[in-house]
């Protein structure tokens, strides 16, 4: 498996190591792993190379222990797969063994070359991204992290469900935690559901059950009304301006006179609202808050249909399941007759799922930001379902239909539910996406709307169903966050919600260290999985915060006081606030003024070192120098 | 481990006397369709079904002792003969 | 002869060292807390690591669980028992007390290089599981090559004990007197991953009970298209064929009562998919088709990799796969109701057939602990929606499949959860304050 190509030392100080990985066949499939082999190991300065099926193996990370602890090299190149899947990775391989872990480059053969080039070329391409890995690592110094003390603090930003439990979580670790919620409720979406599948509990006492933990901790400051209006900082440091203003939405004022009207006092729950908070605010005020670490936890809103999309707003007799789950929750003792909506009585009603999800290009009408929500929201099937089964339990005289594409009840419970429904008969249709049923409003028939489907459980028989109310199963869009997507600079995937690493490496963090995402704010997750991801994301947090300090890359600017006019160009052209700054220092018996960094600030951006006119300033580990030979490396190989 | 103790072990093989017979009868069976196959692929690559034919073996038991012996050095795959791939001994077999 | 009953003492116990537990484990020691990972297996990595490739991603499974089975094997906070049977997990003055018993390799683990040459030695061949049975290792032998640790362990059923291996073995680290070591964990808290595993192949016979031939599991197939995999590329293991059409039997083991499983196994149609494309890849040649009752491809970006799958060229047909038998020159006859078209009992031919089996679990509290199950068998969680990991037994918390089927993605936050959720005990612990 591994082929060792030894030579003799060059006479050279700097001993560079090449780590070769097939990645399974991911590499090797394209990458003619062992002529790349060839290729680099008579470069100036290499003295190993070894290839591996799978580098980031144990036996593979051996293979570098052991050269570096038999003294054959002190440098580390590594070919493999992307830096951020496993640049870590091979970096504390190299510290246990003893070495600088920042003596190693990382030369990208998968993604940059391997899944885009084919045969010869591949292996081209890799040469060279090799040859310019081994000059910048023979010019690599040894670097030590920069050590910033961390507040013990975190921010959570949303009261929802997933926001409550990881409030809750982090103080329980011994954590100060600020929870920022826009509106006076504590529970978001999930306060507004009913009964939960499968077990069928309340989400109001779910609601209740937490929230009553979160305001009872000593640990734990609530800032209701209030948003999130200015970011800076780093992971352990974060600075957030928060606004909290007294209710203005109609929608807030309508619930919070709606409390009043039902006597539901602070710290109580309010039906389709939440848990009222104990602190509303009577005025508008700024506050500044130091944090640690930051969880987002903004949820989702539900998808609003367009005006005609199966009759939506066209006639009030076609509601989303949302507004029915809220009317049905009115209802709960209810037995026997027909079900009411809107004083009306429903002898049939039918359900229609996928509204607003798996939306297919060309097929469906993009919205309003002109994109389409092509996944799947995963919990209307099991929603909808457990709503028909309610009504036809409750109302044994309402007939129910149910038209789908798939049925995804997929979770714990869910299938038995899924036949559950077909014991209580509610009737199935099944259409595929290029033919969906349409809702007409029929006139003068006995019942105000018609369902029409080509039903392809009955071989494609077209079917025309009357039907008294249409409750379209709307998926899951996350909740517009643009404001804050800037401020933080988070990353968003394709479908709208903010975006992880990697979904298996590191599902709850963001490239930005130190923030971190709890439930459907990513992605569309029951009550369930949003409290498992909330509480994935609080491990994370205190793992984080938990010893008093983090570390940061060394990655930063540095200033040549040789060569140092003091210009002051680097701090004009520095993003950062604080991060270079002038200084006065004595030099040879003379004042001169140099620029100065400030380690923990600096993101190593590099501008200064663009802008400055005496080539005073290099970002540590990616010096002008490494560059240059690298490119010079392309070049010639 | 040192050099095993005479008297332990004899008293191990007792012990494990079922195991120990059944693996000898299975080593016994196996070389045999070992050499059988590589008698079969010394001189010329050929496909499973034709190692199969030729040794009379089933064709599954075939395909797992090339797979087996690919594993372990023995055996190299050569070319493919219409939907079948061919086998031959290695040089270090 | 009975040792010594050893005890050891840490902050947290872990059982199962798939990827569940060793995610769990790696957010309690990032934490601080010394861990123990016991695993059934004579290595760590659990069925993830046996995988192919994994969905929706398509990156290597080897890729993403060999650094975090490095990672916990270097981690100075955590401590690997591997080839470790829990006898009982009890709670006595606030400490868990697990027995365990650990089978003997027959090689001393602190001699034992991993340099394979016993293997390569042995005489005796035995049917590889690792490989699903398609290729052979021998009597003496080391799982996998990236397994972890890197020793090499004796089945004694199949050792004829013709020595061999003590002899070449540069280290001496053959042992054939070795015994099973008896000894107890002690912790304050721990967490279930025990895992799962398929629904047995040969239970429906209807799907010919096992025994028609190229009819496979789903993690059979993980093993062809995996880069060690038996044959090294996608043959059928009747003869070695290419096969030009392969189909895949969606629910073969799940949502089905006469099996005793009811319930989603929630990744069968995720992971047939990604092997659909996978092969397509493979053998561009090929028919694919998935006979299926609903797609559930729920996760992020997982209905996104349907619809490319489907733009593949890879075919949907949804059917019941009533009947499973052997048709000519070894290939597979299907008996199927379409229920698009016109609904007729239709025949169709496959050169091989993939089971697409469903989970269940791997592991039975029963007698070990009082932590019981549910109507589905999977361990009980007392508060599903709030605190999923949480167990019948104070202290003990569940994670991954061993609470009910799941994805890696999903088990992953999960394990998350259930090392926040122990982190949280031992604060309380070490705090005094009622939970």
């Amino acid at each position: 498996m591994s082929s060792n190509q030894d030579k003799k030392p060059t006479g050279g100080q700097e001993k560079v190591g090449i780590y070769i990985c097939h990645c399974g066949g991911n590499i090797s499939d394209h990458v003619d792993v062992k002529k790349l082999a060839e290729n680099v190991k008579d470069l100036e300065g290499v003295e190993v190379v070894h290839t591996n099926t799978f580098m980031c193996s144990d036996p593979g990370q051996e293979l570098i222990q052991k050269d570096i602890k038999d003294g054959k090299i002190n440098r580390v190149v590594v070919a493999s797969c992307a830096p951020a899947l496993h640049e870590l990775t091979f970096r504390g391989a190299i510290k246990r063994a003893g070495m600088n872990p920042y003596l190693y480059e990382h030369a990208n053969i998968r993604e940059q070359v391997s899944w885009v080039h084919h045969g010869d070329q591949a292996t081209e391409k890799a040469t060279g991204l090799v040859a310019a890995a081994v000059a910048k690592a023979r010019r690599l110094k040894p670097l030590e992290p920069i050590r910033v003390e961390a507040r013990r603090h975190a921010t959570v930003v949303g009261a929802g469900v997933a926001g409550l439990r990881a409030a809750y979580d982090l103080a329980r670790r011994g954590l100060e935690v600020a929870l920022v919620e826009k509106s006076p409720f504590l529970g978001g979406r999930t306060a507004r559901l009913g009964r939960l599948v499968p077990s069928g509990e309340q989400a109001g006492e779910v609601i209740s059950r937490i929230a009553g933990l979160v305001m009872t901790s000593d640990k734990i400051s609530i800032y209701p009304c209030t948003e999130v209006t200015a970011f800076e900082g780093f992971v352990g440091n974060f600075k957030l301006t928060l606004r909290r203003k007294p209710p203005e939405e109609a929608e807030c004022r309508a619930q919070l006179k709606k409390a009043r009207e039902a006597g539901v006092g602070k710290g109580e729950f309010l039906p389709g609202a939440g848990v009222l908070t104990p602190n509303l605010p009577d005025r508008e005020e700024e506050i500044s808050l130091e944090t640690g670490a930051v969880v987002m936890a903004t949820g989702f809103k539900p998808y609003t249909p367009r005006e005609g999309e199966y009759g939506y707003l066209q006639t009030d007799r076609v509601i989303t399941l949302p507004e029915f789950v809220e009317l049905l929750a009115k209802y709960p003792d209810r037995r026997g007759g027909f079900l009411q909506v809107k004083g009306k009585q429903i002898r049939s009603v039918a359900f229609i799922h996928c509204v607003g999800s798996r939306q297919i290009p060309g097929i469906h009408e993009p919205g309003q930001d002109g994109n389409l929500n092509e996944y799947c929201s995963r919990t209307c099937c099991a929603a909808t379902l457990q709503a028909a089964v309610q009504v036809r339990k409750a109302f044994p005289r309402t007939r129910v239909f149910d038209f789908y594409r798939d049925i995804r009840t997929y979770g714990r419970g869910q299938e038995e539910f899924y036949e559950e429904a077909s014991r209580q008969r509610v009737t199935f249709f099944r259409f595929e996406p290029e033919e969906p049923p349409v809702v007409q409003v029929s006139a003068g028939g006995k019942y105000p709307l018609q369902v029409s489907v080509k039903d392809t459980l009955t071989f494609g028989e077209q079917l025309d169903v009357p039907v008294d109310l249409v409750v379209l199963a709307t998926g899951m869009m996350p909740t517009p966050i643009k404001e804050m997507v800037e401020l933080m600079k988070l990353p968003v995937g394709a479908d709208g919600f903010l975006q992880e690493v990697h979904p298996k490496l590191r599902p709850v963090e963001v490239a930005n260290t130190g923030i971190l995402l709890a439930g459907t704010c990513q992605a569309p997750m029951d009550v369930g999985e949003a409290c498992n991801a909330a509480q994935a994301a609080s491990a994370k947090a205190t793992s984080l915060l938990a010893r008093g300090y983090v570390e940061l890359d060394p990655f930063v600017a540095k200033v040549d006081p040789e060569k140092c006019s003091g210009t002051g160009l680097c701090k004009e052209a520095c993003p950062i606030e604080g991060a270079i700054s002038l200084k006065e220092r004595q030099l040879d018996g003379k004042t001169v003024v140099q620029a100065e960094i400030t380690p923990a600030l600096c993101t190593g951006c590099g501008i200064c070192v663009a802008v400055c006119p005496s080539r005073a300033l290099d970002i540590n580990g990616w010096t002008l120098e490494q560059y240059e030979a690298m490119v010079d490396a392309i070049v010639a190989a | 481990m040192g050099k095993p103790d005479k008297e332990a072990m004899k008293a191990l093989r007792q012990q494990r006397k079922a195991y120990i017979d059944r693996a000898k009868q299975e080593i016994k069976k196996q070389r045999k369709l070992i050499k059988a196959i590589k008698g079969q692929i010394r001189e010329e690559a050929k496909t499973v079904p034709r190692i199969a034919a030729a040794t009379k073996l089933p064709s599954d038991q075939v395909l797992l002792f090339i797979a087996a012996m690919r594993k372990y050095g023995q055996v190299i795959e050569v070319d493919k003969d219409g939907d079948y791939f061919t086998y031959k001994l290695s040089a270090e077999a | 002869m009975m040792k010594e009953t050893h005890s050891f003492q840490y902050d947290a116990l872990v059982i199962g060292g798939g990827i569940a537990g060793l995610q769990s484990a790696l957010d309690l020691a990032d934490q601080g807390f010394k861990v123990a990972v016991v695993e059934k297996d004579a290595t760590i990595g659990g069925t993830m690591i046996r995988l192919s490739k994994v969905f929706p991603t398509l990156d290597c499974a080897s890729c993403i669980t060999t650094p975090k089975m490095a990672a916990a094997s270097h981690n100075d906070n955590i401590d690997l028992f591997t080839y470790c049977q829990v006898n009982s997990l009890t709670r006595s003055d606030g400490t868990l007390k697990a027995s365990i018993t650990q089978k003997p390799r027959y090689v001393d683990p602190d001699k034992c290089i991993g340099c394979r040459q016993c293997e390569y030695q042995c005489p005796v061949y035995v049917k590889d599981e690792e490989q699903g049975g398609f290729s052979l290792r021998k009597a003496v032998y080391i799982p996998f090559s990236n397994a972890i640790p890197q020793l090499a362990l004796i089945d004694v059923q199949h050792c004829s004990l013709c020595g061999m291996c003590a002899k070449v073995c540069p280290t001496e680290a053959i042992d054939y007197f070795q015994q099973p070591e008896q000894f107890v964990i002690e912790a304050k808290t721990a967490i279930l991953a025990t895992g799962f595993k398929l629904t047995p192949i040969d239970q429906k016979k209807e799907y010919g009970a096992g025994q028609v031939a190229n009819v496979i599991s789903s993690l059979q197939m993980e093993r062809l298209l995996a880069p060690h995999g038996p044959y090294q590329r996608v043959i059928r293991p009747s003869d070695g064929k290419e096969p030009d059409s392969i189909a895949y039997v969606q629910c073969a083991g799940s949502r089905d009562l006469s099996l005793g499983v009811p319930y989603c196994s929630r990744v069968c149609c995720m992971y047939a998919i990604k092997q659909a494309m996978l092969l397509s890849g493979a053998l561009p040649l090929a028919d694919i088709t998935i006979y299926y009752m609903d797609i559930r491809a729920f996760g992020k970006g997982y209905e996104q990799f349907f619809q490319n799958a489907k733009a593949m060229g890879i075919e949907f047909v949804k059917a019941k796969v009533g009947k499973i038998e052997q048709g000519e020159n070894q290939n597979v006859l299907l008996r199927i109701e379409e229920q698009e078209g016109d609904g007729r009992v239709v025949r169709r031919e496959h050169d091989l057939v993939v089971l697409s089996l469903g989970m269940v679990p791997d592991w039975n509290p029963a007698g070990i602990c009082p932590v019981t199950t549910d109507t589905d068998a999977f361990i009980k969680c007392v508060q599903p929606k709030l605190a999923p990991t949480l167990t019948e037994m104070e202290g003990v918390f569940v994670a991954g499949v061993a609470a009910g089927p799941k994805d890696i993605v999903d088990t992953i936050a999960e394990a998350g959860a259930a090392a926040m959720e122990a982190s949280n005990y031992l604060n309380t612990l070490s705090s005094g304050q009622a939970a």
